[in-house]
């Protein structure tokens, strides 16, 4: 469904991702896992078309993107939700949502979405009427994440979903995200949280410095000791030990 | 002595009349500045070139004033939107959008703006130009205590709170209106909605064009027009803006209202050939007690 050749993009004259290959097969939950800074908001970016391509392509569904607006790219069913949580506080949560099937004109389908939405994450239903301004930071994650399902995407970019966020919404936002999966969108989501990511998806991909270090099947990963001690931080001893030092 | 409680009352009301055009004008440079984050120098030049189509299309082409409001509010608009997409957007090209390119923006529309005055010379001269508009059919109002309002204040209120009236449903309860407000609000999570902001910012320009212009055509029947009409205009809807919180839609047309009165009360009051200080009183005033305008919110955060 979507595949990454040899991207080269970054801000300005300053070059961040150097040379990214991946490919996120249709139907498929794909993780990108890295550290702060490493470039995963900035390979989304570059996928969405928010900043240009230095070098290499984008394919979506077989077709080269690269050259396209950020909002063809939407047009063709590639949605990105970002890091950012962006919601527009100053309007409502339902005007937030409905803004997201801006690009579909099938009104019936549309409010069966909506319903769909609500049914996901019934604390939206409450706040339906609220500015989303007033929402508090697991219900804003919960509310972009519906704005992104309302476009109808054949394929959903998530950055960070469950950054900030108490344990028990994480469970929540993540078990979401394997139902708006089974529903048939492919699934590309940055974490990290990364255990928690490797059981939701498939395949993995672990980026530092603006190249992919290491990829694979997310059950090999998870169990591959350099995965486990860059990432994954040892036990609870670790930990304790490390934060009095 | 008598204090004359009916010239105070018609004071007021022709306050409120001229404020409320300070409001349309207002209320373009505000959506110019909260949908592109520049603050657009050259729109009192859009209010002059509106007020001479309409004369044109009036008094040339013999077109109906109302008629001729719509043809030069469409006009001025198309004009802006390619001054807009031809000269503006070019500054954007190295990135990061209207916010970045900030000061070189603000010095492109001075440029612009003197530009269009000698552009408007070339075309028209520099003599003021009667705009002899038909407004007959239009009666004028009685208030109590013998107070007559002619016909272009008349309609100048009507129309200048029709446009308002339509511009907020439009922005408030249609798609597209939305899609204008996520523009203004972020560009880069609207462009991830699939909306194409490069249309709606010109769609954003076109429409405060539009409204610089249709205060153009109802100020040319109570004045007259004028190649450097652009200036006053500008620095009255500045102070608007300003007065009612820049970048806030109702408080553009809350700032109108209170420039025109305040102005008309201080010509009739204090002193006529000063009529034009007091808009700036006002804003002086205003800033020290409030800042952030009448209505102003903190100012924005943008991401
Ligand atoms: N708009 C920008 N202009 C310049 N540099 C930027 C910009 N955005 C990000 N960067 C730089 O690019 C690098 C990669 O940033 P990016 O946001 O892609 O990291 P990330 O992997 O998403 O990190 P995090 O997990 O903290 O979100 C960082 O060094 C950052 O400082
Ligand atoms: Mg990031």
């Amino acid at each position: 469904m979507l595949q990454i050749n040899d991207v080269h993009a970054g801000y300005g004259n300053l070059k961040i991702l150097r040379g990214i290959d991946m490919h996120v097969p249709t139907g498929g939950i794909v993780t990108l896992l890295g550290g702060n800074g490493t470039g995963k908001s900035t390979l989304l970016k570059a996928v969405s078309g928010l900043i240009p391509l230095m070098e290499g392509k984008v394919l979506f569904d077989g077709v080269n993107i690269s050259n396209m607006k950020p909002h063809e790219r939407v047009r063709l069913g590639l949605v990105q939700v970002t890091q950012a949580k962006e919601a527009y506080p100053a309007m409502t949560v339902e005007e937030n949502l409905m803004l997201g099937a801006y690009i579909r004109r099938d009104r019936t389908d549309i409010v069966a979405d909506l319903e769909r939405v609500y049914e996901m994450f019934p604390v939206l239903r409450e706040r339906r009427k609220q500015m989303s301004g007033t929402l508090s930071g697991g219900e804003v994650q919960m509310l972009v994440m519906g704005r992104g399902i309302m476009a109808k995407p054949k394929m959903l970019m998530l950055d960070e979903p469950s950054a900030a966020l108490a344990p028990k919404v994480v469970l929540e936002i993540f078990a979401n995200i394997n139902r708006i999966a089974k529903t048939g969108v492919t699934i590309l989501v940055v974490e990290q949280n990364v255990r928690m990511a490797l059981i939701l998806a498939q395949y993995g991909y672990i980026i530092r410095d603006g190249v992919i270090m290491i990829e694979g099947k997310a059950e090999q990963l998870i169990s591959d000791p350099a995965v486990k001690e860059s990432f994954l931080g040892g036990s609870v001893a670790d930990t304790s030990k490390a934060l009095t030092n | 002595m008598d204090f004359d409680y009916n010239s105070l009352l018609a004071f007021i009301i022709f306050g409120i009349t001229i404020g409320v055009v300070y409001g349309i004008v207002a209320l373009g440079i505000s959506l110019i500045y909260s949908g592109l984050d520049i603050v657009h120098f050259a729109h009192g030049e859009m209010y002059m070139f509106g007020a001479f189509f309409g004369l044109v299309l009036v008094q040339e082409l013999s077109v109906p004033y109302p008629i001729a409001l719509i043809g030069a509010m469409i006009l001025t608009a198309l004009f802006g939107m390619t001054v807009e997409r031809v000269f503006y957007r070019r500054l954007t090209r190295g990135g990061g959008g209207y916010t970045v390119a900030g000061m070189g923006m603000i010095i492109c529309g001075f440029g612009m703006s003197m530009t269009l005055v000698n552009v408007a010379y070339f075309i028209w001269g520099a003599e003021a130009e009667p705009f002899r508009a038909n407004l007959d059919y239009i009666p004028r109002l009685s208030f109590p205590g013998d107070i007559e309002v002619p016909e272009s204040y008349v309609l100048t209120a009507i129309i200048s709170v029709a446009l308002m009236a339509a511009l907020h449903y439009f922005l408030r309860y249609t798609k597209t209106g939305l899609a204008v407000r996520a523009v203004a609000h972020n560009k880069d999570i609207a462009y991830l909605m699939g909306i194409n902001v490069p249309l709606m910012i010109s769609l954003i320009f076109g429409l405060a064009c539009g409204l610089g212009a249709a205060a153009g055509v109802l100020i040319g029947p109570m004045q007259s027009v004028q190649v450097e009409m652009g200036y006053l205009m500008l620095m009255k809807a500045f102070a608007a803006a300003v007065v009612g919180g820049f970048g806030s839609l109702p408080g553009a047309i809350l700032g109108g209202i209170m420039v025109g009165v305040f102005e008309n009360l201080g010509a009739a009051y204090i002193s006529a050939s000063h009529k034009d200080i007091y808009a700036f009183l006002l804003l002086i005033l205003v800033l020290i007690f409030k800042p952030s305008g009448l209505l102003g919110v903190e100012a924005k955060v943008k991401a």
